[in-house]
């Protein structure tokens, strides 16, 4: 191997580091400062103590929580009987699951706001609760693509069809084979993708405002203007929760790697 | 959730109250009963620090916890109120603003559009003639003087008047509180400056007002961005000029760190009144009305006193001595007022007019 | 988290279930597909449905017959400025981008690094890709803003005053930068399976045969990566078209790129023109579609080559 090109990767790599965690070590920085003169964890204290910032956030947790559920009820029965009873229809699954990937979220909150209002035949927007409903199904579209790769690809490690026919040899019923079966087979796949909708639910932002519900995403943006360094206190808190969001899902997949068919 | 039953005696109730003229106050009692029962209040664009109105809400819940209050974006300005009311004509949901409070200029033009419903607080005289509307419409609330905000860590020389603003060392520094499109602050905020320059208030306010932007975005020194308590301490918007019962809060919030200067520029001081009113389509009126009694009320008068705010009710409170001496001691320094401007309605409506059409072209100001 | 994309796909597998010969049942075909109900019925309602309401709105007056007024209202500046603007900073996000992710992914995988540094960072380019939205604008104004930790560092240590240069965060420049924070992760992810097809094989291959470093980039790794590059940067440009979040927590919503206009125009009609909406939101869904497509076409292409 020639020296040079190790020289240029070591440069590079040394660019990348310093764009890439300066950002972060400023974010940390600035947020320390809220008392003069002094570091301090003042701004933690104050975010952590804002009665806001606690409705908004579990707000944003509960319908992180709802949407996850949703979703693993909606793509796992879904994902498994198309790999068993309809291979052809794959496709077309699959193409759906990937457009919410192509509009724009932005398009998708327009599209319910004029579609579900209370003059329409679905007035989901009339009430709180039936907003928090339509907030929760539209966070279920947004992470679909994430959810049904990540079941599909639990779905590919186990061989669907024969676990099938053996336990309905057996005698145990649809409902049985999926929750007591299937599910516990792909239990990393489906941790994998409930962190990510949890990761993406949480500090997301164009739902949350435009249909007017107090979540996380919309609390953060009026910190923004409001307030001096909880912003940046903020921001800590929501990458720290996106890493071990991330590290759990390394985790799990690890610690499924060696159920894994090698290839 | 009601049950169905006390929630059709309800609808019965409101239904009768409704009926009847709306202009004249009902008695407290029925107008109380009625309220709690639709149960929830829903207010647009009322920012907890302006005016105070954080603990004004507080009171109000703590007064009738009953009722719910179910606050919409805080940061709309004057026009974004409006157009919540017209987009959510047919919706009686929870995005539906009940109240509106906006720049006085604004309220003719909604009366104009049907939006609003006319209503008569029961201190409705101890509000001046000249900023409320005859039949009900809209009544001023409160009033304050446009000035600059200064982070002085940031900046070393405050500035003291409109055109100091034109130096270059003010390069990226000065912002409007937001669109002057929409936000009525931002609107008078050109409308000081224009008078800075000798305008008259209304269109050659409007007129010179632009120009000065123009000036000074042309000379780096405007920033686009709505300039507010974050922005001021971050360092985005070292200089912004906004009503001084906002400044004043937010140094307040700020708590010298960063500390902000506030300078009432020279030259004629402009004085902007604001207004109350009921949408045509709340879908809770009642709650509406009592939300309106509780604020002309003392305790909601004094709330807004409590922000910096000088509420309409100002001149026949201290004549009945109603009003604290602390308060008085900690609002702004009388001499911004007397030199204070009132624009007419209409002069006001002839500076929007100017300015809110023409802000694209003359000034041109969008981020790089 | 308006900005996040699919990671790299993983290569397809031999599937594990062979084709079985199965009774027919004719009895059965109804009950079949009443399996996919639920998922139908909810992406019809939940998906399928609001877009194509948007997509007619767009060709419909008010009083609901075909027009095509609404999409002939887009040709006015307010409207025409913010697509040139969002297509001019997406085409730079997407080229910057693609640029220093396969720099960093290349110097990584194939520069010479030791192995746990390839790990770390596709770890980190994971966390990266979805650490947008408003804590990321928070995260360069903290650093990169008038009061920010590198613009004080550089005033006391190096002396450079950056306000002075004419640099503002809050300019077509400084949401680029910002952008690039989860471009260039999402690139790393994509590319570093196709830097892997590049067999090292062909790289000693070339050395024999007598070329330098760059004459292999040049003549054999770019023309093989080409598809994935380019499909790469058509992801990259439409995950920036569609970005919202960042830019209305980085400039309030003076920024006039497309998803802000549209944003400020569902939530109070400014452009003085409800349809219009509807036009708008149109053109964003045939700006994304396109970008998608052509990803899509030429990740197939592409994946020719990491058999």
């Amino acid at each position: 191997m020639m020296g040079s090109p190790r020289f240029w990767s070591w440069a590079a790599l040394v660019a990348g580091l310093l764009y890439f965690f300066l950002p972060l070590i400023g974010m940390f920085e600035f947020s320390l400062r809220a008392r003069r003169g002094e570091y301090s964890f003042q701004a933690y204290a104050n975010v952590l103590a804002d009665p806001q910032f606690r409705e908004t956030f579990l707000y944003s947790v509960a319908v992180a929580l709802f949407t996850i559920v949703l979703g693993v009820l909606i793509v796992a029965p879904t994902a498994f009987w198309v790999r068993l009873k309809l291979p052809k229809l794959r496709p077309v699954i699959e193409f759906i699951t990937l457009l919410p990937l192509v509009i724009p979220p932005i398009v998708i909150v327009f599209g319910y706001i004029r579609l579900y209002n209370t003059s329409s035949w679905l007035p989901l927007t009339g009430t709180a609760m039936g907003t928090n409903i339509l907030l929760v199904f539209g966070y279920s579209v947004l992470a679909l693509p994430y959810m049904y790769r990540a079941v599909d690809t639990g779905l590919r490690t186990i061989d669907v069809a024969t676990l099938t026919e053996a336990a309905q040899s057996m005698g145990a019923s649809w409902f049985t084979i999926i929750t007591r079966l299937i599910l516990p087979n792909i239990l990393s796949a489906i941790l994998s993708g409930a962190f990510l909708t949890f990761a993406i639910v949480i500090g997301e932002y164009v739902f949350a405002a435009l249909l007017n519900r107090p979540g996380f995403g919309p609390y953060m943006v009026w910190m923004g203007g409001n307030k001096a360094y909880e912003p940046a206190a903020l921001a800590v808190i929501a990458f720290g929760i996106t890493w071990a969001c991330m590290g759990v899902i390394q985790l799990a997949t690890r610690l499924s790697k060696h159920n894994r068919v090698q290839r | 959730m009601k049950s169905t039953v006390k929630a059709s005696g309800a609808i019965a109730l409101a239904a009768l109250l409704a009926s009847t003229a709306m202009v004249s106050a009902q008695s407290l009692a029925e107008l109380e009963a009625a309220a709690k029962a639709e149960g929830m209040l829903t207010t647009i664009a009322l920012p907890h620090d302006w005016c105070g109105y954080g603990a004004v809400i507080e009171g109000f819940k703590t007064k009738y916890p009953e009722i719910t209050v179910n606050e919409l974006n805080p940061d709309a300005g004057s026009a974004d109120e409006l157009e919540a009311v017209r987009a959510n004509k047919d919706n009686t949901g929870p995005q539906a603003p009940d109240v509106l409070d906006v720049g006085l200029a604004f309220g003719p033009q909604a009366q104009a559009e049907g939006l609003l419903m006319p209503y008569k607080v029961s201190t409705w005289d101890e509000i001046p003639e000249s900023v409320k509307d005859p039949e009900g419409h809209w009544y001023g609330d409160y009033y304050g003087v446009m000035a600059f905000g200064v982070n002085t860590d940031l900046i070393d020389t405050v500035p003291t008047k409109w055109e100091d603003l034109l130096n270059s060392e003010y390069a990226a520094s000065f912002a409007l509180t937001g669109d002057p499109r929409a936000s009525n602050q931002a609107i008078l905020g050109v409308m000081s400056a224009g008078m800075s320059r000798g305008g008259e208030p209304g269109e050659e306010s409007g007129k010179l007002g632009l120009e000065l932007m123009a000036e000074m975005n042309a000379a780096g020194n405007f920033v686009p961005v709505a300039g507010k308590t974050g922005t001021i301490a971050q360092g985005q918007t070292p200089i912004v000029a906004a009503w001084d019962y906002n400044l004043l809060a937010w140094r307040d919030s700020l708590a010298g760190n960063p500390p902000m200067e506030i300078v009432i520029p020279e030259g004629p001081s402009l004085a902007g009144v604001y207004v109350q009113a009921i949408s045509a389509y709340a879908p809770h009126p009642n709650a509406a009305k009592l939300w309106m009694e509780y604020l002309y009320s003392d305790e909601g008068q004094l709330g807004w006193l409590a922000g910096y705010c000088h509420p309409a009710r100002f001149v026949a409170m201290t004549e009945a001595g109603k009003i604290p001496q602390e308060m008085l001691d900690a609002l702004p320094p009388a001499e911004g007022y007397a030199r204070a401007v009132f624009p007419t309605v209409e002069q006001q409506e002839a500076n929007k007019k100017v300015v809110s059409e023409q802000w694209d072209a003359v000034v041109g100001a969008n981020v790089q | 988290m308006t900005d996040a994309t699919l990671a790299a796909p993983a290569p397809e597998p031999v599937d594990t279930q062979a084709p079985r010969p199965r009774p027919a049942r004719a009895a059965a075909l109804p009950l079949k597909w009443l399996g996919v109900a639920p998922f139908m019925l909810f992406a019809l309602l939940f998906l399928i449905l609001p877009t194509i309401h948007i997509v007619l709105g767009a060709f419909q007056t008010p009083e609901g017959e075909f027009t095509l007024r609404n999409l002939q209202g887009l040709a006015v500046p307010q409207v025409v400025r913010p697509f040139m603007l969002s297509i001019k900073i997406s085409v730079l996000t997407a080229g910057l981008g693609c640029l220093f992710g396969l720099i960093l992914a290349a110097a990584v995988t194939k520069g010479g690094l030791p192995g746990w540094i390839r790990d770390a960072m596709l770890t980190f380019s994971g966390v990266a890709s979805n650490f947008a939205g408003v804590p990321l604008a928070f995260a360069f104004i903290a650093t990169l803003g008038r009061l920010g930790l590198v613009t004080v560092i550089l005033k006391e240590v190096f002396g450079i005053n950056l306000a002075a240069t004419g640099f503002n965060l809050i300019s077509f420049l400084g949401l680029t930068l910002t952008y690039l924070y989860f471009q260039i992760p999402l690139m790393i992810l994509i590319i570093t399976p196709a830097l892997d097809g590049l067999k090292r094989e062909w790289r000693e291959a070339a050395e024999i045969l007598g070329a330098s470093g760059s004459q292999y980039w040049r003549m054999v790794a770019l023309p093989v990566l080409w598809p994935s590059l380019l499909g790469t940067f058509a992801l990259l440009f439409a995950n920036s078209f569609g970005a919202v979040a960042t830019a209305m927590a980085l400039t309030g919503s003076s920024l006039s790129i497309v998803p802000i206009i549209l944003f400020a125009q569902i939530r109070g009609d400014v452009l003085q023109d409800p349809h219009l909406g509807y036009a708008i939101a149109f053109g964003m869904i045939v700006i994304t579609g396109i970008a998608n497509l052509v990803y899509i076409v030429l990740r197939t292409r592409a994946e020719k080559w990491i058999k």
